[in-house]
């Protein structure tokens, strides 16, 4: 049963003196005894004496103030918020309606709730330390506010260096570019991030710390406030979280502390709770909420903060890079697998060895599972991604050791399928050794998609198993076999074209893989320019065949779909082209045909049909035909 | 002071690469060489003429010299497609005019009437559009830069027995064209020997009115094609009559037909749709670098600016006229008649507007022939045939 105060002061200010009729004329059967809030703040003891409620109506500070007042004359507060005073409606739940808001402040026995004190000043709201990206804006702010806000606070953005210590004696070092003291609320993205969530009674501070060490983190964390509408699960990257009944924070150099948007104090800030401080009468959903509170532990979740030896130099820089660099703890999962896939050993041998041999077999079945066989039994795309790491780190011992087991790698395959080949000599050419001779830009693109997909499956653990398929669609022992094929036949034209699809596939993974580890934080601290540098002259180098390759590819196909349109008057013999597809072998241009004539063609036919297309066409071309009879 | 050597070395570079790329500046010698240009210029078929002077006058506006810096100045005779006129000018423009050699856009009729005097007056003559076979028959002087109608009619026959699969097809004839009848005999000849059936050949005589009952004879006997080697004003006649018998054949028309219907008949181009038709050229077809650069060149013209297409009459004209010079630059003394007659017939893979020309020592032109139809009121390419 719900009871009203007997009797309550009712403070006002000039703003709220309209008041002081419906709050006297309650329905409550309260008395009430008006005070304005100058008189009261002049002589307080005069009357607060025997004052056991107070009703209060003005601005923030007025409230702040008979809060202070409360704390020290144990008396119990009702609120009757402005219109204008949103933030305060929803933080203690207040009703908007006058004569609500009147009857909920005059209520008895409202529950005890903390306050939270920063260098003595109460907090009502929030207090913000140092530039916090958008967290502090409401859960209502659209898309389009948030993301001008987010490139506003994103202007000078860096971080300093910062301490806290807890009311358990934990002490954070770290880098931050700011941090967010938050009271009980549901409205900020700030406290969405809070997964434990907070309340009036457990007695603790909480504070949100951002630090985003990239341009990529502090888009990524803009796009998971714009996703996401419910609490997070866990703790976003640049994100980390201290509730503790007290905390201390310093600086590397004063910041300015914003209390309840107003600027009152500078770091360092020591920010307590007065558990249970005052009684305030709070809407209905807040004493349901405050009841389920039981004592609360002192949390810290600073896991993904900047730590150790990366913290000396992100607090060196004067803005933050476009990628994260990884902290050696984070890479301490990565390297050690990537350094023993750098290192050469009989297996990888072996397993050359029989890839080839496989590759080189199927290639010459012409048959695609055997060759899809040896493209997974391969080994060779792990020292690949252990030599773009090595680019990355600058580590000469990785990068030294990958390279010495790709070269041994390649030269192994190379002679294995050359040997094949050599003592196969009479072998047809398959279709299969076809298609891996003429390698275009498309290939490229296949190698950096590859890359990519190699350096994210070997990143998380979780995607590991999806390396069989990145090996198969980038394919690096069957173009390695073709080549080594062509040195068996001494064809040096063929030996080029397969392994320029090899080299392809080899620059385009090192190139993506490299780049892959780059955006998934992976650099080292000190970047290694010189080798990207390498890389990249590598990789445009091989562009230019590649180029080539392509240019003459697309020239081959329109040329292939316009012949479809073309007709031979061949000694009164009409020739129609039905198909006509072109290809290359040793530096002969060849084109083969399907013809479709009503008579048979003899020699003279044939020869005055091989000089209208070398006149008309290329003089060099070699001339195929297979000629369908029309019934 | 490091920059201004990698900078010297670039602006070296691209001077040398400009250098290579630009041709030769012609010094005008003084001299003037005459090309002389029979055509219908009046009269019914002026179309043929007007459109072949446009071609060549853009000829020259893009190579107005020869390779030694004389100029070439055209000299124009109209023979309003007349045999008796167009003997007359060609004695004149040989005699008077002295003249180095002439392009003709003139029919097949006055062209062999030419024929027969080519070689009293030993002047070189490049025939733009005269098909008729005999025209290089019987004379050294006259040379085709249009395929003949035995090409024409042979590969017409093929290409609706083979490709159409047409069993049947009638024939229409302009009594008074030697050229119409000499195609519809190629065409009938060859269309017989592999089998198919003329059901009707239809010859129209000029101020013939009675068109319909025979049209209703020729759809009475189911043919599947009417191949029309005939004016655009007959095919026209032919498709009106068909009309009014509820009845739409397939049809094929011979070069010039696209020409004539587009520029003479545009208001009625939907009564033409589906019509299939030879021509030397498609729209659709690709260019070859000459045509491209000769397209480009063309768009700065007032007419390109315009808009105006370009005709099968025009694009010869440019083709013509660029070969003929190519003959007299192969010549030391770019007068010399025979020289150019000789450097004429001996023109081996001239890269024209779409394709690849030669002449042959006998005067016959090989080039693509292409088949068209009207699609939409355009003309669509379907097939090119070497």
């Amino acid at each position: 049963m719900t009871g009203f105060v007997s009797s309550a002061l009712f403070v006002y200010t000039d703003d709220t003196k309209s008041l002081i009729e419906p709050v006297q004329n309650n329905s409550l059967g309260t008395r009430i005894t008006p005070v304005a809030f100058e008189a009261l703040t002049q002589t307080p003891q005069k009357h607060l004496e025997e004052v056991g409620h107070v009703v209060v109506a003005g601005p923030l500070d007025v409230i702040k103030e008979i809060m202070r007042l409360a704390m020290e004359h144990h008396f119990s507060i009702g609120i009757i918020p402005t219109e204008r005073q949103k933030h305060l409606i929803r933080l203690y739940d207040l009703p908007r309606n006058t004569s609500a808001a009147i009857e909920l402040a005059l209520r008895q026995d409202g529950p005890r709730i903390d306050l939270i004190l920063c260098n003595g000043q109460i907090m009502l709201f929030k207090a913000a330390i140092g530039r916090i990206p958008f967290l502090d804006a409401t859960i209502t702010t659209s898309w389009f506010r948030l993301v001008t806000i987010a490139l506003k606070k994103f202007i000078g953005f860096r971080l300093y260096a910062f301490k806290f210590l807890t009311a358990g004696q934990q002490q954070i070092n770290t880098a931050t570019s700011g941090c967010l003291i938050l009271n009980h609320s549901r409205a900020s993205f700030a406290s969405r991030l809070i997964s434990n969530g907070h309340s009036f009674t457990d007695g603790m501070v909480s504070l949100v710390i951002s630090a985003p060490t990239s341009i990529v983190e502090y888009a990524k964390l803009l796009i998971q406030a714009l996703r996401s509408a419910e609490r997070y699960k866990h703790l976003p990257s640049s994100i980390g979280y201290i509730k503790s009944s007290r905390i201390e924070i310093g600086s590397e150099t004063p910041l300015d502390v914003i209390i309840d948007d107003k600027h009152t104090t500078h770091t360092p800030v020591h920010c307590e709770t007065a558990a249970g401080a005052v009684r305030v009468n709070v809407g209905e959903s807040l004493q349901a909420d405050n009841r389920r509170e039981k004592a609360a532990k002192e949390e810290i979740e600073v896991s993904n903060l900047p730590g150790g030896k990366e913290l000396l130099r992100i607090i060196k820089q004067k803005r933050i890079p476009f990628f994260s660099y990884a902290s050696e703890e984070r890479f301490n999962d990565l390297f050690p697998a990537l350094r023993e896939d750098a290192r050469l050993n009989s297996i990888y041998l072996v397993l050359m060895v029989l890839s080839t041999m496989l590759a080189t077999v199927g290639l010459y079945l012409d048959s695609a599972s055997v060759i899809i066989g040896a493209m997974l039994l391969a080994p060779l795309m792990n020292p690949i991604v252990s030599l773009s790491m090595g680019i990355l780190r600058g580590n000469i011992g990785i990068f030294k050791n990958s390279i010495v087991k790709i070269v041994l790698g390649i030269l192994i395959a190379l002679f294995s399928s050359a040997l094949i080949s050599f003592l196969f000599p009479h072998s047809s050419i398959t279709e299969e050794m076809l298609a891996r001779m003429n390698p275009t830009l498309l290939d490229l693109g296949v190698a950096i998609i590859s890359g990519i997909a190699a350096a994210y499956s070997k990143s998380f653990r979780e995607v590991i198993q999806s390396l069989a398929g990145v090996a198969i669609a980038v394919a690096l022992v069957p173009p390695l076999a073709v080549a080594g094929i062509g040195i068996g036949r001494w064809d040096f034209q063929w030996f080029y074209q397969a392994f320029l699809l090899f080299s392809t596939n080899l620059v385009g993974i090192i190139i993506s893989a490299t780049f892959t580890f780059r955006v998934l934080g992976y650099s080292a601290a000190v970047r290694s320019k010189r080798s990207l540098v390498v890389v990249f002259v590598f990789l445009v180098l091989i562009s230019i065949p590649l180029y080539l390759s392509y240019n003459r590819i697309v020239t081959d196909r329109i040329f292939e779909q316009k012949v479809q349109q073309e007709r031979f008057l061949v000694n009164e013999k009409y020739l129609i082209i039905r198909t006509a597809s072109i290809f290359r072998r040793r530096d002969k241009r060849i084109i083969l045909m399907d013809v479709l004539a009503r008579e048979p063609l003899n020699r003279a036919d044939l020869n005055t049909f091989k000089k209208k297309i070398q006149a008309n066409f290329d003089q060099k071309l070699v001339i195929l035909i297979n000629t369908h009879y029309i019934p | 002071m490091k920059k201004p050597i990698p900078l010297a070395v670039l602006i070296f570079l691209a001077l040398w690469i400009h250098g290579c790329d630009r041709k030769p500046v012609i010094e005008p010698s003084g001299k003037t060489i005459k090309i002389g240009l029979i055509a219908p210029l009046s009269g019914p078929d002026e179309l043929k003429g007007q459109e072949g002077l446009r071609g060549m006058q853009f000829g020259m506006q893009m190579q107005p010299y020869l390779q030694n810096g004389d100029r070439i100045e055209l000299v124009t005779a109209d023979d309003r497609n007349d045999p008796a006129l167009a003997v007359h000018v060609l004695q004149e423009l040989a005699a008077k005019e002295n003249v180095a050699a002439i392009i003709t856009f003139s029919s097949s009729d006055p062209v062999l009437a030419m024929a027969k005097v080519a070689d009293e007056n030993k002047t070189p003559i490049l025939a733009a559009i005269a098909t008729h076979p005999d025209i290089t028959r019987n004379n050294a002087f006259i040379s085709q830069l249009c395929f003949d109608d035995r090409f024409q009619g042979t590969t017409a026959a093929l290409f609706v027995r083979d490709e159409l699969l047409v069993d049947k097809a009638a024939v229409f004839v302009n009594s008074n064209s030697v050229y119409s009848r000499d195609l519809a005999s190629q065409f009938e000849k060859k269309f017989e020997s592999i089998g198919g059936e003329i059901t009707d050949r239809i010859v129209l005589a000029e101020g013939d009115a009675e068109l319909h009952p025979r049209i209703k004879m020729v759809q009475d006997h189911s043919p599947e094609l009417l191949y029309l080697p005939i004016k655009a004003a007959d095919v026209l006649r032919v498709i009106r009559e068909a009309q009014e018998l509820q009845w739409k054949p397939q049809m094929m028309g011979s070069d010039g037909l696209l020409s004539a219907i587009i520029k003479q008949h545009k208001k009625e181009l939907h009564l033409f749709e589906g019509m299939l038709a030879i021509d030397f050229f498609s729209h659709r077809a690709g260019l070859t670098p000459f045509g491209k650069k000769a397209r480009d060149a063309y768009k700065h013209t007032p007419k390109g600016k315009e808009g105006a297409a370009s005709t099968t009459y025009s694009t010869l004209g440019v083709e013509g006229y660029v070969l003929l010079l190519g003959a007299l630059n192969r010549c030391s003394d770019p007068a010399d008649r025979e020289c150019i007659n000789a450097k004429i017939r001996s023109t081996i893979n001239f890269q024209g507007i779409m394709g690849n020309i030669t002449i042959r020592p006998d005067g016959k032109a090989e080039r693509p022939l292409y088949i068209n139809t009207i699609e939409d009121g355009r003309a669509e390419f379907i097939v090119k045939v070497y």
